[in-house]
Parts: C-alpha cells; sequence; structure tokens
C-alpha cells in the first residue's frame, strides 16, 4: 500500500435521523447529547454523538449494541408530530480511513476541504465520496466516511484501486 | 557520432547516459534532457512532416510552446502527440514521427507539397461536401498523420483524482511566482503552486541573469528549499494549471507525482484567490519558408545552449524585431556558435541591447525574405525592411524573435478581460472576472526586477501584509517594434506551424467574408489544436489587423480554452474505470445471488440484480419459463430490497399525500395500504407506489426502485418551495426495511413453516394489508403486495438480517419447491397481469386513464398535483395512446419498442409495442402496447413494423391472468 493509512470497514452503528426543533427534540429524549450550536459540529455524550447535519437534522450515533435502548429512550413511533426519530442504522456503512495519509485518500474521492483549519475535530458534515453522498466526520487519526449502503462494496472497491 | 553536445554548462548529468530510440535510431542523452534538447545534441535536425502539406520540419520551441516535433510514444510510455520538446528523456524511450510515412526523411505524403495550391484553408469545407464529409473524414483523418491513441491501458500504475483546497494558488513557478509564493507562504496562507516545467524557475532556467549579485538560480534553490520547509505550501512541479473553471476551481495535471504507483494525478483546486504567473510565449517571425528545419525560435536556442548545454547550430543568425534576442545572441556566442549577423527590422536599435553583442554584425532596418534549404536551413536571405537589394548569409540556424505574447490562456479562461497594449504590441490580462490576478511576464512586466515586484506584491495583497523587500537583479529593458509579416518573398510563410496556416490562407478567408478573428480560425483553423494559438495566434490577428486596416485592440483575440496543454484522459478520469467505471449497488443478498449462479445486471438506479437463475443446460428462455411456472404453481421468492421506501411523519403528512397521489390517502387507517399514482404537474404519469399508514402522523411510502431518488427530490422541492409551513418529514428508509418476497399459491404455506407471530390469514391479513412483528424469529413487517399478481408476502427486516431470513426462507421453502427468481420472470409476470412498468408503459407520455386507471384519478379530491393538466388534455380532440393487451399471430416475439403502424405500412406510427414475453400460462407470447384509441379497438388486428418484416397481433385487454385479481387476494 503506497499511501500510509488503515482503511476499515466498521460494522453497522445504531443510527437515528432526527428531524424537528431541537428544543421539541431534546425535551422529547433527555438521552441526548448537548445539542451543537454551530451547523456541521456533533458533540459526544457517553458514546453518543449528535451530529448537527442541517436546518432541524440531526443524525444520532452510538455502538450498535446500545440500538435496542435508544429505541427505548427515544420512543420513535410515539413521538410526537413536530418531531421525527428514525431508525436508520443499516441505511449507512463506514468507512474508517486512519493514518498519516488519511487525509490525502480522503482527497481522492471526497471534495470537502478537509484541512484543521476549515474541518476541526467537532466537524461533520454531508458531502460527497466518489460522486456519492457520504457523511464525514473525524475520529482519531482520521476520518469517517458513511455512504448509503447499498454502495459499501463500490466505495471499499474505490479505496482498494485508491491505495493500490 | 558527431555531437552538438557541448563539453559543459547545462543543468544535464553528463555522469548518467540515457539510450533512447528515434523512428528507430539508437541514440544516447543524458539525465535531465527533454527528447527535444536529445535529438538536437545527436544532430537529428529533421525531425517531423507538417500537418497538411507534409513538409519537412524541425525542432522549434524548448517547451511547451512547440508547434512542430509531435511524436509518438511507444512501449511503457505508449501515448501519442506529445510535444518532443516536453518528453523528458528516460532509458529505454522509444519515440517516433508523426504525420510521415515511413519516415521524415522519406514521407509520401510529401505529395502534398506538389498540389499545394489545390488545397488552402477550407478546400475541404467546400470538396467534400457530398454524399457527407463523414465519408472522406477517416481517409482525410489518417492521411494527416496524428499519433493514434494506445490500444491498451498502461499494464501498470493508475491515475488519480484528487480534490485541493488553497488560500491562494499560483500558477507558475518563474521568477514572479517564486517570489509570490515565498511571500504569502511566510506569511501564513495555505499556497499551491504548480509548474509545468520539470523544475521550478521558468525563465530563469534558459538564461544567464543574477539575483542579488549571484546566478537566480541560487535564489531559485533557496526560495524553492524554503517553501518545501512550509507545512502550509504545496510545491507541485512537472504540473499544469491547465484549466480554470467557474468559482476559482482549477485543474492542475501533476504529470510524475511522488508515488510510484500513480502514472499520473489530475488535482481539482478550489483556490480561494489565484496568481496566473504563467509567463510568456514568444512568437515567431513571419517570412517565406519560416517552418524549415533549422529556424529556432530564439528564446529556444537559448534555452538549448543553456539549459542542455547543447548548440542547435554552428553558425546563427539571428532575426528580431524586439531586444530579447540580443541577450540570445550574447548566450549564443559564449557557447561558441558564430553569429553571423543580427537581423533588426528596427531601425533604430537600443544601445544597451547592441553592447551585449559588441562584436556581432547587427544589421538594423533589415528583415529576413526568405529562409535557404529544403531539409535543413542553409541559409537566408535578406533585405532592407522598406525594400532594395537582396543578399545572402550562409548558416544552420536561424533564431528569430518576433516579440514576447504573454500566456494569458489562463486568464482567459476565467472570462478575465484582455486588452491591447500598444508598448508591448500583445494583449494583457484586464479586468479580472474571479478573486485572480496576474503577475510578472503575464501581465506585462518583462524585466526580472519587474517581474519580482509584480509576485511580492501580489503575494502581499493576498496575505494582506506590507510588501517584503525585493532582491536586486539586472535585466535587459524590453522594447519592441511590431512586425506582423515580411511582405517580400513568394514561399509560404507560416503564422500556424501546427496546424499549417500561412499567410495566404488567412488572406483566402478575409476574401471570402470571413473577416472576423472568430471566423478565420475556423475557416483556416489557426489557433486550434494542441497549439491552442500560443506561438501564431497574436500573429494571425495581426494579419488580419494589416489587411483590414484595423487597429488590433479592435479585432479582440478568439477564446482560448482549456486544456492550455494537452491532458491524458486517464488523469481526466482518475480511478473510474474497469469495475467502477459506472456506479453499482448491492443487495445483503448479492453474494448470494452469485454464489447460487444468477446472471447479474444493472436493473435501475445502479442495483445490480439478480436477472435469472439458470440452472445446467436450461436455455435462457427455459429458465424464465421454469421461474415463472414456479411462482404461478407453486412458490417462488425473490430479493425486492431496492424498492424505494420514505418513512413520512408529521401532522400535514395526509394532505401532502393527497397532494401528490391522484387518489385520497388521508382516508386510509392505519394498518392499512392503499396503491396510487403520482403524476407531474403537467399531468403526466411519474411514479406509483403503495402508501401504508404506520400511525396517525406516521407513514411508509414506497416508490419504484428506478424513480426513488427522483422522489425524494420531488418531495422535498414540494414542501421546501410550496408547502414549507406544512408539517411534513420525509426520511429515506430504502436501505433501512430491505424485503424478501414470497410469492405464488404456496406463499402461505412458506410463511407457516417459517413461523411468525403475526395472523396471516387472509382475514387478519388481507391484500394490502400490513403488520409488524417477527418472521423466523426476526423482527420484521409484513406486507401483502403483489407485483406478479399471485398471493404474496412480502417479508421487510433490517438488512442486516435479510442473509439469515433469506437462509431460512430457502430451507423453510424447500418442501414446497421454492425458488428464487430473477428480475426476467418478475417481468414475465407483471406483463401477463397487466401491471404498468416505468420505462415502459409509463413512457413520459401517458395518463392514469390512457392505461386504464381513471379509476384512481380521485373524483372527490377538489385539486392534487396533475389534475387539471390531465382535464385541459382530455378536454381536447387529439387521439390518446392507450394500454391494451396484443396477442401476436402468428405466435411470435415482438421486439419491446416496435412500432405500430397503420396496416404495417410505412405510414406515422398509432403506438408502440411495450412489452412482450413468453407466457407459461397461455403458451405463447403475449404482450402490451400503447395503442392509438386502443380502449375500444379490442378485437381489431394491428401490425408491428420492423425492419424486415411485419408482425401483426390482436388487440386485447391488457391483463391476461386472473382478470378479477383472485389470486393476488388469496
Amino acid at each position: 500500500m503506497l499511501y500510509d493509512v488503515q482503511i476499515d470497514r466498521l460494522p453497522c452503528f445504531a443510527l437515528f435521523d432526527l428531524k424537528g426543533p431541537a428544543t421539541d427534540l431534546a425535551a422529547w429524549a433527555d438521552v441526548l447529547p448537548a445539542f451543537a450550536k454551530p451547523a456541521n459540529t456533533l458533540t459526544r455524550q457517553n458514546g453518543v454523538d449528535l451530529c448537527f447535519t442541517g436546518p432541524d437534522r440531526w443524525i444520532l450515533r452510538a455502538d450498535i449494541a446500545r440500538e435496542d435502548a435508544l429505541i427505548a429512550a427515544l420512543r420513535p413511533e410515539k413521538a410526537p408530530p413536530e418531531i421525527s426519530i428514525t431508525r436508520v442504522s443499516d441505511t449507512l456503512t463506514f468507512f474508517r480511513i486512519t493514518g498519516p495519509d488519511a487525509a490525502q485518500v480522503m482527497s481522492i474521492g471526497c471534495p470537502l476541504d478537509l484541512h484543521d483549519s476549515a474541518f476541526g475535530p467537532d466537524a461533520v458534515s454531508y458531502s460527497e465520496f466518489f460522486g456519492l453522498k457520504a457523511l464525514v466526520m473525524r475520529c482519531e487519526g482520521g476520518f469517517d466516511c458513511a455512504v448509503e449502503q447499498s454502495f459499501g462494496d463500490m466505495v471499499a472497491d474505490y479505496l482498494s484501486r485508491a491505495t493500490a | 557520432m558527431p555531437s552538438n553536445r557541448m563539453d559543459t554548462g547545462g543543468r544535464i548529468d553528463r555522469d548518467r547516459p540515457l539510450n533512447f530510440t528515434f523512428n528507430g535510431r539508437r541514440l544516447q542523452g543524458f539525465a535531465g534532457d527533454t527528447l527535444a534538447s536529445a535529438l538536437l545534441a545527436n544532430r537529428v535536425r529533421l525531425t517531423a512532416r507538417s500537418f497538411k502539406y507534409h513538409r519537412p520540419r524541425g525542432i522549434i520551441g524548448a517547451g511547451v510552446e512547440e508547434p512542430s516535433t509531435l511524436v509518438e510514444l511507444l512501449g511503457d510510455d505508449a501515448s501519442g502527440n506529445r510535444p518532443a520538446t516536453t518528453v523528458p528523456l528516460r532509458d529505454g524511450l522509444i519515440a517516433k514521427s508523426v504525420n510521415c510515412w515511413p519516415s521524415p526523411g522519406f514521407d509520401l505524403g510529401a505529395i502534398n507539397q506538389l498540389i499545394g495550391r489545390f488545397i488552402p484553408a477550407g478546400f475541404y469545407y467546400k470538396t467534400f461536401k457530398w454524399p457527407g464529409w463523414h465519408l472522406y473524414e477517416p481517409t482525410i483523418r489518417k492521411a494527416a498523420g496524428l499519433a493514434a491513441a494506445p490500444a491498451a491501458p498502461p499494464e501498470q500504475g493508475h491515475f488519480e483524482n484528487r480534490f485541493a483546497h488553497c488560500d491562494l494558488l499560483i500558477a507558475g513557478a518563474g521568477p514572479a511566482g517564486l517570489m509570490a509564493a515565498s511571500t504569502a507562504g511566510r506569511a501564513g496562507l495555505r499556497v499551491m503552486i504548480a509548474d509545468e516545467a520539470t523544475e521550478a524557475g521558468g525563465s530563469l532556467l534558459n538564461r544567464r541573469l543574477t539575483i542579488g549579485g549571484t546566478p537566480a538560480l541560487g535564489w531559485v534553490k533557496a526560495v524553492v528549499d524554503e517553501l518545501a520547509t512550509l507545512p502550509n505550501v504545496t510545491h507541485l512541479q512537472n504540473a499544469t494549471v491547465w484549466a480554470y473553471r467557474e468559482h476559482n476551481y482549477l485543474m492542475v495535471n501533476e504529470r510524475a507525482p511522488d508515488n510510484p504507483s500513480l502514472l499520473e494525478r489530475n488535482w481539482r483546486v478550489r483556490a480561494g484567490q489565484v496568481i496566473c504567473a504563467t509567463g510568456a510565449i514568444e512568437r515567431m517571425l513571419v517570412f517565406g519558408n519560416n517552418d524549415r528545419p533549422g529556424v529556432m525560435l530564439a528564446s529556444a536556442a537559448q534555452t538549448y545552449v543553456n539549459r542542455y548545454g547543447v548548440r542547435p547550430g554552428q553558425r546563427a543568425v539571428v532575426f528580431t524585431n524586439n531586444n530579447s534576442a540580443y541577450a540570445v545572441a550574447a548566450d549564443l556566442t559564449a557557447a561558441g556558435i558564430t553569429v553571423a549577423a543580427i537581423i533588426d527590422s528596427r531601425t533604430d536599435v537600443p544601445e544597451e541591447a547592441r553592447t551585449l553583442v559588441e562584436d556581432v554584425d547587427v544589421l538594423a532596418g533589415h528583415v529576413v525574405t526568405g529562409a535557404r534549404g529544403a531539409r535543413q536551413v542553409r541559409g537566408v536571405t535578406i533585405a532592407p525592411v522598406d525594400g532594395g537589394a537582396s543578399r545572402q548569409i550562409t548558416c544552420d540556424l536561424l533564431a528569430h524573435s518576433g516579440g514576447w505574447n504573454p500566456a494569458v490562456h489562463l486568464w482567459s479562461q476565467s472570462r478575465g478581460n484582455l486588452r491591447y497594449d500598444d508598448t508591448l504590441t500583445s494583449f494583457l490580462p484586464d479586468q479580472a472576472a474571479q478573486d485572480a490576478t496576474s503577475v510578472g511576464a503575464t501581465n506585462g512586466q518583462m524585466t526580472l526586477a519587474d517581474a519580482l515586484g509584480s509576485g511580492a506584491r501580489a503575494g502581499a495583497d493576498a496575505a494582506g501584509i506590507t510588501m517584503p523587500d525585493i532582491p536586486t537583479s539586472a535585466d535587459l529593458i524590453y522594447a519592441v517594434t511590431p512586425l506582423w509579416r515580411v511582405e517580400q518573398g513568394r514561399d509560404k510563410a507560416f503564422l500556424d506551424i501546427q496546424n499549417d496556416v500561412t499567410v495566404d490562407d488567412v488572406h483566402l478567408a478575409l476574401r471570402e467574408g470571413y473577416d472576423n478573428v472568430e471566423h478565420v480560425k475556423r475557416y483556416t483553423t489557426g489557433g486550434m489544436g494542441i497549439d491552442q494559438g500560443k506561438t501564431g495566434n497574436i500573429n494571425i490577428i495581426g494579419t488580419v489587423a494589416m489587411q483590414q486596416g484595423a487597429p488590433l485592440e479592435e479585432l479582440g483575440t478568439t477564446t482560448f480554452r482549456s486544456p492550455y496543454t494537452p491532458v491524458s484522459f486517464g488523469a481526466i478520469g482518475g480511478l473510474r474505470e474497469d469495475s467502477v467505471v459506472l456506479p453499482y449497488r448491492h443487495t445483503p443478498l448479492t453474494a448470494w445471488n452469485i454464489k447460487n449462479g444468477a446472471f447479474m445486471y444493472e436493473s435501475g438506479a445502479r442495483w445490480r440484480r439478480p436477472g435469472y437463475f439458470p440452472q445446467p443446460g436450461e436455455s435462457f428462455q427455459e429458465t424464465v419459463n421454469r421461474e415463472c411456472r414456479i411462482v404461478r404453481n407453486g412458490v417462488g421468492v425473490y430479493d425486492g430490497s431496492p424498492l424505494g421506501t420514505f418513512e413520512f411523519k408529521g401532522r400535514d403528512v395526509g394532505r401532502f399525500l393527497d397532494h401528490i397521489y391522484t387518489n385520497i390517502m388521508s382516508t386510509l387507517k392505519p394498518g392499512h395500504g392503499r396503491y396510487g399514482l403520482m403524476l407531474s404537474d403537467d399531468g403526466l404519469i411519474i411514479d406509483d407506489g403503495v402508501a401504508l399508514r404506520l400511525s396517525e402522523h406516521r407513514w411508509i411510502v414506497s416508490t419504484s426502485t428506478g424513480h426513488a431518488d427522483a422522489m425524494n427530490s420531488h418531495f422535498e422541492e414540494l414542501l421546501q418551495t410550496q408547502f414549507p409551513d406544512w408539517n411534513v418529514f420525509v426520511t429515506t428508509v430504502t436501505s433501512q426495511w430491505n424485503n424478501a418476497t414470497i410469492c405464488g399459491p404456496l406463499a402461505r404455506d412458506v410463511m407457516q413453516a417459517l413461523g411468525t407471530d403475526i395472523d396471516i390469514s387472509p382475514a387478519a391479513l388481507p391484500f394490502m394489508g400490513f403488520a409488524d412483528g417477527h418472521v423466523a424469529g426476526i423482527p420484521a413487517r409484513l406486507v401483502r403486495v403483489s407485483f406478479t399478481g399471485e398471493l404474496s408476502f412480502e417479508v421487510n427486516v433490517a438488512p442486516r438480517h435479510l442473509p439469515a431470513l433469506w437462509d431460512k426462507i430457502m430451507t423453510a421453502g424447500a418442501p414446497f419447491g421454492i425458488a428464487p427468481i430473477g428480475s426476467e420472470a418478475n417481468h414475465v409476470l407483471r406483463v401477463e397481469k397487466g401491471f404498468l412498468s416505468l420505462g415502459h408503459e409509463v413512457d413520459g407520455t401517458v395518463d392514469p386513464y390512457d392505461l386504464g386507471l381513471g379509476w384512481a384519478m380521485s373524483k372527490k379530491k377538489t385539486d392534487y398535483l396533475g389534475k387539471h393538466a390531465v382535464a385541459i388534455r382530455r378536454s381536447g380532440t387529439t387521439n390518446r395512446r392507450e394500454l391494451v393487451g396484443i396477442l401476436p399471430e402468428p405466435d411470435q416475439m415482438i421486439p419491446e419498442g416496435a412500432p405500430l403502424t397503420p396496416g404495417g405500412e410505412r405510414k406515422p406510427t398509432e403506438g408502440l409495442v411495450t412489452a412482450c414475453v413468453y407466457s407459461t400460462v397461455h403458451d405463447r407470447w403475449v404482450g402490451l402496447a400503447l395503442l392509438e384509441n386502443g380502449h375500444s379497438r379490442h378485437g381489431e388486428t394491428v401490425r408491428a413494423r420492423l425492419k424486415d418484416k411485419v408482425i401483426a397481433a390482436r388487440v386485447t385487454p391488457p391483463i391476461h391472468y386472473d382478470a378479477a385479481g383472485e389470486r393476488l387476494r388469496s
């Protein structure tokens, strides 16, 4: 491998798509981390990431082992109409790209400016990865990048070619 | 072998000889050479033939401006039409000339020189019109002789595309660019500097100048070394900024990335600011036979002696209209070349120029009227500029300079304006269209001091800091008097060497009324192709101006287009080749499908799905027939994962669905589903699907697989533009709910064998009903919908559970003879049932009434999307194409899309066949068609008109199977 990176296709996360005003979401579910103020940033609390991805739009991420507990806490089917909580754990496939050349490999597929000065440690954003809609965030030593699950094999194919 | 190589000097490594082959001759050069410098060192003067006339040609330039010697590289370097001046020499390089056969020395195409007067510019536009240009094009292309694309991709390595961002992109690492980079880099800006040459320095590599009292290349090295220490600076060499797009988006082609697995890399750079430091390109003088081998740009001759230690000739004549050629003459003399004379068209030569060459004879007020020699220049004819007696001077090198054209290509691509400068007699950057500026020679600052100063100023301005100190430098003042052409002499005088465009060609274009420079370009091809007007553009404009008596500023320039220099298709495509040339999507069952012998292909929205599961010895049709019989008579299962699925949430979902569907959805009770159609605002069907009401405010909406993304955009556009206050949230859950659909009369038996806590009796779970629970112990949503016309259970589970569910279905279904079925069988089954399919019956022209689905058009709702458009359209008298069934007579297949014409005659069509399949139920071919007034034509015979025959078909109702729908409701 000529880029000094490690690429891992991560197992499924517990993911929830949250929509609605932050105040209503916070009032409904007290398990949520504090809502980030700046757009395209995330907050973390007790192993749960809350990603602010757009106006009144959030992605909650946690280990898959916590999925049932989060469903119980979030009660998607009972949530009031002012908010929407949808389990989307299976919809995204995450790739973790770490190592000294992680940013270089990311730059092959992602048009986002991932420089430290533009994409800080708590940054998160939808962007593209090899032409696909992708959720991009930092992780220790690199980046997590998620694409629609059905494109997972294709992105793995791309990454294999990029680092061959 | 005699050599033109100097014993010392140049930036080559004489300890590293490199062997190469040119036109079959084995030759040797050194590391640091280009193919061109190595050829000149080996005294190879005749290196090419011209594009059209096949005139003998040599090397004219020393860089990207080279218009003449294009070569084809073979072997590992395989590529076509590369200027020899830009090909770094390497051991084992194999190159051959283009535009000639069998060789530049003996070229059969040279016969064109004898008929040259019959093939002026534009002759092919007039000559090859009948029966059509494309009849002649292949032969003419072959005769032109440019190299073909390599037959196969490189065996090793790959191309890469990557994105980059910077505060400041600097195009060019000459003195101005380096100064700007150094200034902005020290100030902390994120700087990217890219330069087309293999090493930094720009013109300083070719000239003998000083900065700060020491050789300028020492300053270059110091700056480059400093840039390498700045983590905020990315410095690329052998990397051309080849395109300038909108919003400061630029393309950089890096030809030798430091990653050994890469062939080339293309950078897509989004820059905050851009500095164009692209230098200037010397223009040719226009005189008779100015294309002979040995006639060379003066700056190129200077480059060969100073940078490559090569004497391009032994006895030179320098022809100029400006000061810069005097420094060239001085350098040629210093290199041991005899400069027989400097021919200067100006009557007054500045003293500072003369003092550089005190021992050389300067003939002011003279011009070269023509070059002598065919395969190599052997002398020149000179005469006073205003006419008079001519005389000849013997030489083997004619170094000429018509002045300098700022390289405004990138600036022009950015849509920045150009202005004509009388002093420089060329076009300069004027008003910027984007956040860009130009510096150095690009901006008309032609001396080294001005270049350094302008670079520093631009770098400081970009960083918002004060101007740094500028090192001292000495350079000859640039002064030029335009000489657009030498009017004496009868030989061909070329304006565009690469495209073989002469002064006479431009005159012809003007005579024929093509008097705009853009029209002249198209008529003559001057400035087109690889050259993009680098050496000839301004001379063409000058020639037009002379002929029309108009000032150049009124004529303007032609458009400079990207790429500035040729770029490999591979570099543009990057990784996107082979298996990833097109996007593809897999379901969790893809591996199972492949393992079990499925024939896979894309079937909409990039999903790769199993088309059919052939068994040993089966033909395609036998396989599809078997799979159909399994579903009609027993039980089959298919992977329905790609179905578009959305969760809707909110207080206003009901009325939103009432708006987008033709029928009423808001009256649905929780736990029930309803099929519906969606129309565009012009009343045509855009999709169909099922809406399930989970609870008061939660719904699941399914769309067709192929239109899922488009429908998502449709929903969001409506909500964000027309109903921003409505309380509706839409979440895509296509990949959260995958399904295995069990279908066939034995489907309920298989469900019971699987085990479920859901009551699946017809009463508890009727057609269009759904329920949440467990199937085979897996959390599932069971939906009673059918796309095959049979009893069906759509078992929806999370994708992570689908492989396990599938295995359990295959196990539980084995006693019932269950088998997987593919898209082909599904297609047959839905055609038998008369179900519509987007892309077939829904072809962008039909409304629900046309398809016999008028029942789905609500009469109760006052409005919904497309309602009025349908009403308006149907209030007219135009015949509608309506869905019918067809039975081919005699029994045979009719291709999909076959036109139906009255009587099968060559007349306007009255419809088309949308599908035709072999029905195992009826043991014959059945089909669907859209036919004018089809609903009232059941029983008629229509005819499909094919290329070689006409096939009759009887018109029937569109439902060929279970018209009452008893089976799917069972």
